[in-house]
């Protein structure tokens, strides 16, 4: 048949033969020559456009991740040694061009595994996973499902550790009891306003108003933040804002006289907020990524391995950059090369399953557990505790871990009514 | 030589581009397949003098209600595609009532203002269209055979082949309205608009036709895209995107058929694949917005200026052998 000639067609079963076979290969003693030796993972995130701040911090760390771990010898299959090549694509934060960034990275590459920031560009990655059955990775579990099988979560479990510095502030400052949200309207806002709205609950503070939905085009926030403030509140939570959002809205916050309690998820480059409001007015300002010099991650619970040194490098030669996710992508190689070390191959389906074997795992803050069931319909998210990190005199400083586990545990139902009144349980999604 | 020949050897190229192309190169020409259309639709809706900046919502249109068509109402998915056309046929035909009260510069403005309701729209319902996350999960082409090939529309080889045979009937068709008497009409109601008015023609109904119909292909652009990525949300459809059509119509040249088509091609293969493959991957949008300034200030007419210029230089070049043909006979 000339179709069968013309047509070089890619099944799962035939995408891992090829993997297996260039495994079992690679571990065969002297087989291989030095220079082979290399595991190429798959770097496929927003690298340009508004979301990139998520993306390409976090491609700069893995590569000092990489560099680290080549030069303490690679990584160790079986008694054979691999340097460790990143390959990045960038997917502008489009479903179509994660799906093309896929394609090349698994057929053309050969790329043992695939870190994504996921949201809206997983859908369009799916059946590239679902038909070669490689093993990726994502920040947002809420891209999670039961048919997302080969699909992880091990670093951040967004939105669900946000309930962590709501906890930490209603036990901090018990006199904040009124509470105003704005968000963007889209696959990464309303999990995290539906989060907020469980765990403002749960802290037995009352919200003002309805959360506000923005448009992602949004440029002028003046009347967002006036909104929010005729509500005189004594919290403004900014949800997950891109920092593209966040900056402005603190500028109008400030500009508009806010002197109360500000909660965000993040607050990428905050010395850059600083310098455009004031220091006074960014103190006590509460989020949940560290600056990775904090002493607090030097304690014996930290998995990450030299936080301090790794930031230190960092800073060096990306001097302003560091933000949310440029340790998470780092640290998801962490968990990757330990599984696939436990493995002994680099081969999707064995690391997958040493991955998530004794249904615990080492995350970067401390051992965690395999979880998700109720909330993403599979226990692909790794969840643990999670550092709330409060700026005290120009600088973000750990205030403290929270366990996200403990939290669900007393509230799940909470978080459950919030998600679903969004349509953000699994089984609700169209 | 002969035009048929010239068509065959294109439609043999056509044919065995995708296996001279690496795997990812095969699934940007399948976008570029699909872009070609959006593109080509759009420039009829230029004949008439309105630029629009709602063109890639209304593709949208075609591509929610595809979606919409198969995965709520079980339609097999060539029909849908199809009826995604029609719907965003008719809601073209819908806008148009207050969009062309309006003209120019003004109708620019309102075509944007509309396309930002239809948006906000997707965005507010989430029952049906999925909210801001919008309809993953969407009805891939079902698989066939047609003996000699086997179509998996999971391989963008396929997915090419089957979107291009789409995509060559709607160009052909426009190409037929364009040089029809209809075509003429809308150049006229571009061009000699109060002429035309005082000859009888109804200068409204032809800017809605005009409308409707470059609609209805994007609308079909849109359903191609929607069943072959198998996920659409608002933001596939945003303002963003519709600056890239714009700059392939600027860049190309709107003044022959085929010059968006051209400043689709060279743009897409520019920074889908030149750029990336010169390590350039996140210079993109810079090197991008450079080509385009340039191209305006030195090539103010389009890609399409060069062809001409060569095609005059070819003709200019054969005249004098033909002339002296003609004498020596």
């Amino acid at each position: 048949m000339i179709s069968n000639l013309v047509k070089a067609g890619l099944t799962r079963r035939t995408f891992l033969q090829s993997s297996a076979v260039t495994a079992i290969s690679a571990g065969l003693p002297g087989a291989a020559f030095a220079a082979d030796k290399t595991i190429k993972i798959g770097f496929l995130a927003p690298l340009t456009g508004a979301v990139a701040a998520w993306g390409k911090p976090g491609l700069d760390g893995c590569q000092i991740w990489a560099e680290r771990v080549n030069a303490a010898g690679g990584i160790k299959l079986g008694d054979d040694s691999y340097t460790v090549e990143l390959v990045s694509y960038d997917n502008e934060y489009d479903p179509a061009k994660a799906r093309t960034g896929a394609t090349k990275l698994i057929r053309e590459d050969g790329v043992s595994f695939i870190m994504m920031l996921g949201g809206d560009t997983w859908p369009g990655v799916q059946p590239v996973a679902d038909r070669t059955g490689m093993l990726f990775s994502t920040l947002l579990p809420s891209d999670l499902s039961p048919d997302t099988a080969t699909l992880f979560a091990p670093t951040e479990v967004h939105p669900i550790y946000l309930v962590t510095g709501v906890e930490w502030l209603a036990e901090n400052r018990p006199e904040l009891k009124t509470a105003v949200m704005c968000a963007q309207d889209d696959a990464l806002g309303l999990p995290s306003v539906a989060t907020y709205l469980a765990a403002f609950e749960a802290a037995g503070i009352e919200m003002l108003d309805e959360p506000l939905l923005f448009d992602p085009a949004t440029t002028d926030f003046a009347p967002v933040v006036t909104r929010l403030l005729s509500k005189n509140p004594d919290i403004v939570c900014l949800d997950t804002c891109y920092s593209d959002y966040v900056h402005p809205i603190a500028e109008q916050l400030f500009q508009q006289g806010f002197t109360g309690q500000i909660i965000s998820a993040t607050a990428d480059f905050y010395d850059q907020m600083i310098a455009k409001t004031s220091k006074e007015f960014m103190e006590g300002f509460i989020f949940q990524f560290p600056d990775f010099d904090d002493p607090a991650l030097n304690g014996d619970n930290i998995n990450f391995e030299d936080p301090n040194g790794f930031y230190a490098t960092y800073n060096e030669r990306h001097p302003g950059q560091w933000g949310a996710v440029s340790w998470e992508y780092a640290s998801i190689m962490d968990l990757w090369k330990a599984a696939a070390e436990k493995a002994g191959s680099a081969a999707p389906d064995a690391v997958a399953a040493a991955m998530k074997e004794g249904g615990t795992g080492n995350h970067a803050f401390g051992d965690a557990k395999w979880w998700g069931t109720e909330l993403f319909g599979i226990d692909n998210a790794l969840v643990g505790d999670w550092p709330v990190v409060v700026i005290q005199d120009g600088k973000a400083v750990i205030k403290g871990f929270r366990s996200i586990p403990d939290w669900y545990d007393k509230h799940g139902d909470l978080l459950v009514k919030h998600m679903q009144a969004y349509d953000q349980m699994w089984d609700q999604r169209s | 030589m002969p035009k048929y020949i010239v068509w065959m050897v294109l439609l043999v190229a056509l044919l065995l581009l995708p296996h001279g192309l690496s795997f990812s190169q095969q699934e940007i020409l399948v976008f570029l397949t699909i872009n070609v259309l959006v593109v080509a639709s759009y420039r009829l809706l230029t004949l008439t003098g309105e630029w629009s900046l709602g063109h890639v919502v209304i593709m949208g249109v075609g591509a929610y209600a595809s979606a919409l068509f198969s995965k709520k109402l079980g339609i097999y998915v060539p029909v849908t595609m199809l009826l995604g056309g029609i719907t965003a046929a008719l809601v073209a035909v819908i806008l148009s009532f207050p969009l062309f009260r309006m003209k120019g510069f003004y109708f620019l403005i309102g075509s944007f203002a509309a396309s930002e309701i239809i948006r906000l729209l997707w965005k507010r319902f989430r029952d049906p269209f999925g909210g801001a996350k919008g309809i993953k999960g969407i009805d891939p082409m079902p698989d066939f055979s047609i003996g000699i090939y086997d179509f998996d529309f999971f391989e963008p080889v396929s997915y090419y082949y089957f979107s291009g045979f789409i995509v060559a009937i709607c160009l052909w068709i426009l190409w037929r309205i364009e040089k029809s008497p209809v075509g003429l009409t809308f150049h006229a109601v571009h061009w000699q608009d109060k002429l035309a008015e005082a000859s009888g023609v109804n200068l409204r109904a032809y800017r809605t036709l005009a409308f409707a119909i470059a609609s209805g292909f994007a609308g079909i652009a849109g359903a191609l895209l929607a069943h072959y990525i198998g996920t659409i949300n608002p933001n596939s459809f945003d303002v963003e995107v519709m600056v890239f059509v714009l700059t392939w119509a600027i860049v190309g040249g709107t003044a022959t058929f085929y010059g968006p088509i051209l400043g689709c091609i060279v743009l897409t293969v520019l920074n889908e694949i030149v750029l990336r493959e010169l390590g350039f991957e996140q210079m993109r949008p810079l090197i991008y917005g450079a080509v385009m300034i340039l191209s305006i200030l030195f090539l103010p007419n389009g890609l399409e200026s060069l062809v001409q210029k060569f095609s005059q230089r070819r003709a200019d070049g054969l005249a004098p052998n033909k002339a002296s043909k003609g004498a020596a006979e």
